[in-house]
């Protein structure tokens, strides 16, 4: 759509005003100790300046085909996307996880749109969980009147942000080369060539998509998680009870210098 | 044109999946990087391993293959161990610090690295919060006090 607006521009040029516009609007964003007003209008051109970016990014992205699923697909792309930055933005860790919780509604539909049905309903049923765990936290410790001032500053913002956007600008850029030409590994010989073509991996992706939206979804996922990963689940079964008898080990541990230290403080 | 191109070429829908994986992604490293609060990182955390899994299913798609769901269902798995020892963590330097700044716990900083130091922040003007009122609606029941004070249960 907005490449056909803009045909005069290039695609390294729109990757290039991308990331700028990025680095620009996140520094904008980010909390900076700004006084109310200057505040406020930062935010706003920082908003501004997001939306030139995430134009420039929409207009270098490729097309779908069908209208349909290319407007499903940026809509919950963009929950995704600019919930995500409302989160790294927010000044107070409340409003965070609120949008937080946005993105990963926006995250589930994509996956969703790419076919992991069941990752996309996993992902809302066990992070609904835990944003709630962390919403309670939030309001356990959160300052309850205004702002912390740690709330209203970054640690060098400008740096990260402009770190922040040359990690996109390469990663778009690696990710737009899959296109423009094969990887050096298969250019190599015939050899590795055949052997590309010969493997499973390298099916048509249309004929996998097909095979992964079959009826059946959820019973392969199984089938494979329990069949070729079994010993993985096994593993990750391990490694959650270590986490809860580490945490439990650290909290009472921690209980148990509080009660110390007062008891020293105690004494006369 | 390489014969190979239409096999190793991933659809549009793919990269599309890459470039959203990707910015969720950088957006985390951000936050991870520029804030402070101790929840908002653990929050910018979650966000790159969301791009991540965006990405794995991306590939997941691409290659017809199983693994990035199931790489994808570890990283769920991986994630709540993470949050539980991570917000115990959090739980443990406010109750040292009071604090769930970061920089409460800057004397653990390398000896090269010059000090975080907090300037006095300019005053936001606070603008009073208005909440929705629900109008009356009806007359205001009558309340007998007497029959009140017998009953039972409240």
């Amino acid at each position: 759509m907005i490449a056909s607006i803009l045909p005069s521009i290039s695609p390294g040029t729109l990757l290039a005003g991308g990331v700028t516009a990025t680095a620009a609007s996140l520094w904008l964003l980010l909390p900076g100790g700004r006084s109310g007003a200057a505040d406020r209008t930062a935010r706003w051109l920082g908003w501004l300046i997001g939306i030139v970016a995430l134009a420039s990014f929409i207009a270098t992205g490729h097309r779908l085909g069908n209208v349909g699923e290319e407007a499903v697909f940026l809509t919950v792309a963009l929950v995704a996307v600019i919930s995500g930055a409302a989160t790294v933005v927010s000044r107070s860790p409340v409003y965070a996880a609120i949008w937080f919780a946005m993105a990963l509604a926006g995250v589930s539909g994509v996956l969703l749109v790419l076919g992991g049905q069941f990752l996309g309903v996993a992902t809302i049923v066990v992070y609904a969980g835990a944003i709630l765990v962390m919403f309670l936290f939030v309001l356990m410790l959160a300052q309850p009147a205004g702002l912390a001032p740690y709330d209203r500053v970054s640690n060098e913002p400008l740096l990260a942000a402009v770190a922040g956007a040359v990690l996109l600008g390469i990663l778009s850029l690696s990710i737009g080369r899959l296109t423009a030409e094969p990887p050096a590994c298969c250019l190599m010989g015939g050899t590795k060539a055949a052997l590309l073509a010969d493997s499973p991996a390298a099916e048509p992706a249309a004929a996998a998509g097909i095979d992964m939206l079959a009826d059946n979804h959820v019973a392969r996922l199984g089938g494979e998680l329990f069949g070729r990963h079994l010993l993985a689940v096994e593993v990750a079964g391990v490694l959650l009870l270590v986490a809860l008898i580490g945490s439990i080990a650290i909290v009472s541990r921690g209980a148990a210098d509080a009660e110390s230290a007062a008891a020293r403080r105690a004494m006369p | 044109m390489n014969p190979l191109a239409d096999v190793v070429t991933p659809s549009p829908l793919v990269l599309d999946g890459l470039v959203v994986g990707a910015i969720l992604f950088a957006l985390g490293v951000v936050g991870i990087l520029a804030r402070r609060n101790l929840i908002v990182m653990f929050l910018c955390a979650e966000l790159m391993l969301q791009g991540i899994s965006v990405s794995l299913v991306s590939w997941s798609r691409h290659h017809g293959d199983w693994g990035g769901h199931v790489l994808v269902i570890f990283v769920l798995t991986v994630a709540a161990c993470e949050a539980a020892v991570a917000l115990v963590f959090v739980l443990q330097a406010f109750a040292r610090t009071g604090r769930l700044d970061s920089a409460a716990w800057q004397s653990l900083r390398e000896s090269n690295l010059s000090r975080t130091i907090d300037h006095e922040l300019p005053a936001i003007d606070t603008v009073p919060l208005k909440f929705p009122k629900l109008s009356p609606a009806g007359v205001e029941p009558a309340a007998d006090e007497d029959a009140a004070l017998e009953r039972e249960h409240v």
